[in-house]
């Protein structure tokens, strides 16, 4: 079934590459041939659910999809246009890159003001507390790097960026908590015991993500 | 299904038709296609490729806006909403649509009544 649900993936990919082959790459283009294929491939498990074996249903399926003729031309139209446009003046790019300075200034700041109470000898719970910073400052400093245009890649839609930084502010929360909780309490045990609950959390998002994603290379 | 002439008659209205889709809550390409599809009573089916050009048009016009679900299995569905202005929009196009019809009904059926312009009176 698992086998079965490759090769269908693959040939819905073929056949929307194919529809779309030799026009200029841009987000839109991108994101339709995303739409295209999971449409289809719904459509095509609904057939077969009537009763069509896969190759009938994903002839049928193609075939019942109409004259795209209008929308290739679209797409070719957008990618024309996309090739004189630089990649990083698009709007998400700035909102990307003001993300990533913040995400660093927050972090940084928050590895300053460790470091500065360190040296102000104070006790090493206090210490660890601005780590909270860092935790912050790399959640946004993940989510800033997914949804960015790069020359090589494709902006990772925004929930599933918004998961990937959810998942490693969860992973640094542990580490957070890990040391806090283990300093203040002077028991190794429990800095381990409060490190597993969020991290694991943080941990299986995390490969659920990567298990789960599609590839954002360009000129496929 | 029907012929081709009348589906060319409702092909004028696809984005009212998807308006009211929208307007009853948001959903994505292939479940859209599949509600007109029973909505017309198995009489009628907006073809994808109407559909998806329909989506970029009433997309860039402002009367619908985008975002991708959160499915982790197998592909996300890109889904569409109505905005505010898609709401004015598509109570505007059926107040359209009401005056059209009745004006219609009666060029189209109506018997003509009145005996003074008759011929040879």
């Amino acid at each position: 079934m698992k086998r079965m649900n490759q090769d269908l993936n693959q040939k819905i990919r073929s056949y929307v590459d194919n529809l779309f082959a030799g026009i200029g790459d841009s987000q839109q283009l991108y994101e339709l041939k995303e739409e295209l294929s999971i449409n289809l491939k719904e459509k095509v498990i609904d057939y077969k659910k009537a009763g069509m074996n896969e190759e009938e249903a994903f002839k049928e399926a193609v075939s019942s999809m109409g004259d795209l003729s209008g929308l290739v031309e679209d797409m070719r139209q957008i990618g024309q246009d996309q090739t004189r446009k630089e990649v990083y003046s698009s709007m998400t790019a700035r909102v990307s890159t003001v993300g990533l300075i913040t995400g660093i200034l927050i972090g940084l700041f928050g590895l300053l003001t460790m470091a500065m109470l360190y040296f102000m000898k104070l006790p090493l719970e206090a210490v660890t507390g601005p780590a909270i910073f860092i935790v912050l400052g790399g959640a946004l400093i993940a989510y800033s790097l997914l949804t960015r245009e790069t020359n090589k890649k494709y902006a990772m839609t925004k929930v599933r960026a918004m998961l990937y930084g959810l998942s490693v502010g969860l992973i640094l929360f542990s580490l957070f908590t890990a040391f806090t909780s283990g300093f203040a309490t002077g028991e190794i045990f429990i800095g381990i015991s409060s490190f597993m609950v969020f991290f694991l959390a943080g941990f299986g998002l995390l490969l659920g993500l990567l298990f789960t994603g599609t590839d954002r290379k360009k000129g496929r | 299904m029907a012929s081709n002439i009348s589906t060319d008659l409702i092909r004028g209205h696809t984005d009212t038709i998807i308006l009211n889709v929208l307007q009853q809550g948001d959903s994505y390409g292939y479940q859209i296609y599949k509600t007109i599809i029973a909505l017309s009573g198995n009489q009628y089916e907006l073809k994808e490729a109407t559909l998806y050009t329909a989506f970029r048009r009433l997309e860039k016009e402002g009367y619908i806006a985008s975002y991708w679900g959160d499915e982790t299995q197998g592909g996300r569905r890109k889904y569409y909403r109505i905005t505010d202005t898609g709401m004015q929009r598509y109570k505007q196009n059926k107040q359209d649509w009401h005056f059209a019809k009745n004006v219609l009904n009666r060029l189209i059926e109506g018997g003509i009544q009145n005996e003074e312009n008759e011929p040879g009176s």
